[in-house]
């Protein structure tokens, strides 16, 4: 009986385990693999063991220039999704109350469950010279210079920060709401002032759901080439948009296979170090 | 108190606004007559006109309805079987499919398609509708198991444990008890696995072949080709109508996790 | 109605033993108590009972028969758990119905045994609600009902009472007993709340770590404790601490350390043995200094004493007393007018037979 049960444990779980090795694992060990090829191995071409791949990324300035561009990128904007969500978040978990709640929390959600790209290009309407932006401005300011910022660096901030804000929110608001009213008038009640509170009580034990928060924005920002091609233009050139370049335009697999495992490298490098910082710390939720 | 009571809701209808006032620009440019967007603004329905009359735009929107099915189908269904060996029978086996759940989460989605495009285009499964239907379902699983997962954590065996003493086999247990009980969440899981297939732009762009593509694959063409109010037009169907479906929904599931 | 043999049995975690060679027999028709602290095995044992935990080793039968490798849908049991695992999309009647159901009785026999069920645990008329909208008190029926429609052979209970509050707690116990009786099933109960196993057990058994510590009567394991964790389980007592003197006429003697000499009418090892001895604080009679000892004499136990805290608790006053050998505590019913505050000086004595001599 024992036995059996064991097998019909392991049944449920081979489907999905099987699709996970197709789809994730075995991809992303060819990728590697593809990494340490000196070319794209087409027709009789054949491709040799190589660093070449690698060693272009420490050779050459511009690679080195748009992963250091990519983090900046995944910086701001978490940056920026911290400083309008968890805020947010904090007002909604404490300052709303009941169907109004219910009602902002539904609208923040709504438009995060409709598609990204559509939102960012909804943005490109607003931001364009003679947009919504540049309109609003000179009916206000007849005569004002533009202001309109599409296809430059702040414009892929903003869209950026619009799409991904609502994870922010989410993730702060659940850990904001299960803080216990009671923890909260303790420290009152102890002679903590409004910001002591924040500090000591309110602070640390939403720090797992902005930390969360934080790791959700950063990863896929960081990867982001889609949103840096419409709103940037020209500007937009993240090491992401050089990896899609290698598969859809320049055809150079190997490299785009590199940079990818560099990028990879890069971002679980940031999280490694930031782990240990971190680790005492949510120790406590 | 009331002081900080106003400045709560007036950042509340900041935040709004700066979530809603570029959708609704669009979609008010679907109905401008100008196609650069010129104002002042004429209504105007000929984009949704021709956008009746794009037969691309229309093969891809089914494609991405069919596509988006199938994957719901698949990734609830056997994601639901994982949790449930996940949360019900613990065993060794089980991390190692914990750490796999980790990769579609953790890893850009960039990544995985290329990985992806590569894997599959050497290992003869080739790009297409089929490939597309593998990565969106890899996608989904990790949030269809951590959603029901959730779900039956919530409840606990006790359940289940009461139901065999009171002389139900496996299956009946399964059947009377477990699924109905995990149902929400199993529903919940589903609505996200349709979200992100039917949204899903990254992986799809990569394993498109010529000729085959799903809505979002071709907006971004479009966008990329110039602007088109036809994009307008259809960007505000689809928000439209996944605003729609989700705050249906949401009047039947709360969205806090509570029962 | 059955009987259920545990023999031997024993199940292992790793290193630790949660069941050590356990053998237990519930005769048909009993009310039988699992007894003991979290951690000493009482759960587990139920737990295996109903087939949710495999034994390492040993052997359960039910009406002689080994039921170790029969799946729990097939063992026939009927099960009460503590949060009552009620399940929340059906209503009560078809909570109730459900170990019918799924045993394919008839529709029209189903609605005749739940509707008389509903009747015996004073539930008629709330077939339709859900669980939710019931109360603590009225769940725990539920439960109980749906335990026992289908006329399981045994009854589990698993701390069934241990979310009502006090008094509910109460009222159920006495109704709990009264459908166990009625319907005559051998009941196994599982909790760790002395009073509840006192009132409800035919017998009971103590655990600890793993072991059964003693089994019998619930006043025969109260009044005459096997050993120190028995007695202290199983209500508060005294210990005192000595070697045996053996016999002295018909009555036994022991020497306190500080030279006191305590009798028991209870058999002692030989003597200069060391000896730990148990007094029950109600058997301990309370006096002022000046007043007589008014028993039987010569074979009474007397200490002098001071009280240190007297603890009033309405019904009855528990005096915290300390004597030379040792600590004591006195529990005296608010009958007498007289109370003792604390520095007084006072008497305590008790009859031979109420000293217990405990297992080393």
């Amino acid at each position: 009986m024992k036995l059996k049960r064991e097998w019909i444990g392991y049944g449920l779980t081979v489907p999905a385990f099987v699709w996970l090795c197709i789809t994730v694992v075995l991809p992303l060990m060819m990728m590697f693999y593809f990494s340490f090829m000196s070319r794209m191995p087409i027709g009789n071409a054949a491709a040799t063991f190589s660093l070449k791949q690698y060693a272009s990324f420490f050779q050459r300035d511009f690679y080195r220039f748009l992963t250091w561009r990519s983090i900046m990128l995944g910086v701001h904007v978490t940056f920026f999704c911290v400083l309008i969500g968890y805020p947010a978040a904090l007002v909604l978990a404490r300052a709303v109350k009941g169907r109004w709640r219910d009602a902002i929390l539904l609208l923040v959600v709504l438009p995060f469950w409709s598609n990204a790209l559509i939102r960012i290009f909804a943005w490109t309407m607003v931001l364009r010279t003679d947009g919504l932006m540049d309109q609003a401005l000179h009916f206000l300011l007849p005569g004002a210079p533009s202001i309109g910022v599409l296809y430059s660096y702040p414009a892929v901030v903003i869209g950026l920060v619009h799409s991904f804000v609502p994870y922010m929110i989410l993730t702060c608001y659940v850990s904001l709401q299960a803080i216990d009213d009671s923890l909260i008038e303790a420290g009152q009640s102890l002679g903590g002032s409004g910001l002591t509170v924040f500090r000591r009580i309110i602070l640390p034990l939403s720090l797992p759901g902005l930390l969360v928060g934080v790791v959700l924005i950063f990863i896929p920002v960081v990867g982001s080439f889609m949103e840096p091609r419409i709103l940037g233009g020209r500007e937009g050139i993240m090491l992401g948009t050089v990896i899609e370049d290698q598969f859809t335009e320049v055809f150079n697999w190997p490299l785009g296979a590199a940079l990818s495992f560099i990028l990879l490298g890069v971002v679980a490098i940031i999280f490694a170090a930031a782990y240990p910082l971190l680790k005492n710390r949510l120790k406590v939720a | 108190m009331l002081k900080i009571r106003n400045f709560s809701y007036g950042y509340l209808i900041c935040l709004l606004a700066f979530i809603y006032v570029p959708i609704f620009v669009m979609m008010a440019m679907g109905f401008n007559e100008s196609s650069d967007y010129e104002l002042p603004f004429r209504f105007s329905l000929i984009w949704y006109q021709q956008l009746a009359g794009n037969d691309v735009l229309w093969r891809a929107g089914s494609n991405s309805v069919v596509l988006a099915v199938a994957s719901t189908m698949v990734a609830t269904v056997i994601g639901t079987m994982a949790a449930l060996a996940m949360a019900r029978h613990r065993m060794r086996g089980h991390a190692i499919l914990q750490i796999l759940l980790f990769p579609p989460m953790a890893v850009p989605w960039l990544i995985l398609a290329t990985s992806m495009l590569i894997f599959f285009y050497y290992s003869g499964i080739g790009r297409g509708l089929h490939a597309m239907l593998l990565a969106h379902v890899a996608l989904s699983l990790p949030y269809v198991i951590i959603v029901v997962g959730a779900r039956l954590q919530s409840f606990g065996a006790d359940l289940e444990d009461a139901s065999a003493t009171l002389g139900a086999n496996p299956w009946q247990t399964f059947s009377r008890v477990t699924l109905p009980v995990i149902a929400p969440g199993v529903a919940a899981a589903g609505l996200f696995a349709f979200g992100i297939s039917f949204d899903q732009f990254v992986t799809s762009y990569f394993l498109a072949p010529p000729g085959v593509t799903t809505l979002p694959v071709e907006i971004y063409a479009s966008i990329r080709k110039g602007f088109t109010p036809e994009i307008n037009a259809i960007s505000t169907i689809i928000i439209v109508g996944s605003m729609l479906l989700l705050a249906i929904v949401s009047k039947f599931y709360q969205f806090g996790g509570s029962k | 109605m059955s009987s259920v043999d545990i023999r031997q049995v024993t199940k292992t975690y790793g290193d630790v033993h949660a069941l050590d060679k356990v053998s237990l027999t519930f005769a048909e028709g009993e009310f039988f108590g699992l007894l003991g602290p979290s951690g000493s095995g009482k759960t587990t044992l139920l737990r295996s009972i109903a087939g949710f935990v495999n034994p390492t080793g040993g052997q359960i039968l039910v009406d002689g028969t080994d039921i170790s490798h029969i799946p729990t849908h097939k063992r026939d049991i009927g099960m009460v758990f503590q949060n009552y695992a009620l399940f929340p999309h059906m209503a009560v009647f078809d909570n109730i119905a459900y170990p019918l159901a799924v045993r394919r009785v008839a529709s029209a026999e189903i609605n005749l045994r739940v509707n008389k069920i509903l009747e015996l645990v004073q539930l008629g008329g709330y077939g339709s609600r859900r669980p939710r909208e019931l109360s603590g008190g009225q769940q725990q029926r539920v439960a109980l009902a749906r335990a026992l429609v289908s006329r399981p052979r045994v009854l589990l209970l698993d701390e069934p009472l241990g979310a009502l509050d006090k008094n509910l707690r109460q009222q159920m116990q006495i109704e709990l007993r009264q459908i166990q009786r009625e319907v005559g099933i051998t009941t196994i109960l599982v909790t760790h709340d002395q009073e509840e196993a006192l009132t409800l057990s035919d017998r009971i058994a103590i655990f600890r770590k793993g072991e059964v510590v003693q089994v019998g009567r619930p006043d025969d394991v109260y009044e005459n404790p096997r050993d120190a964790f028995a007695a202290e389980f199983f209500g508060s007592t005294n210990f005192l601490k000595g070697k045996s003197l053996g016999k002295q006429g018909v009555l036994g003697a022991v020497e306190l350390s500080d030279g006191t000499r305590i009798l028991t009418s209870y058999a002692l090892p030989s003597s200069g043995s060391p000896i730990t001895l148990t007094v029950r604080p109600e058997k301990v009679l309370i006096q002022g200094e000046g007043q007589a000892v008014t028993d039987q004499g010569t074979s009474l136990n007397v200490l002098s004493a001071t009280v240190i805290q007297p603890v009033y608790m309405g019904a009855s006053v528990t005096y915290q007393l300390s004597t030379s050998p040792a600590d004591f505590s006195v529990f005296q019913q608010n009958r007498e007018a007289k109370r003792f505050e604390a520095g007084a000086s006072v008497k305590i004595s008790w009859l031979p037979q109420h000293t217990v001599v405990l297992d080393a």
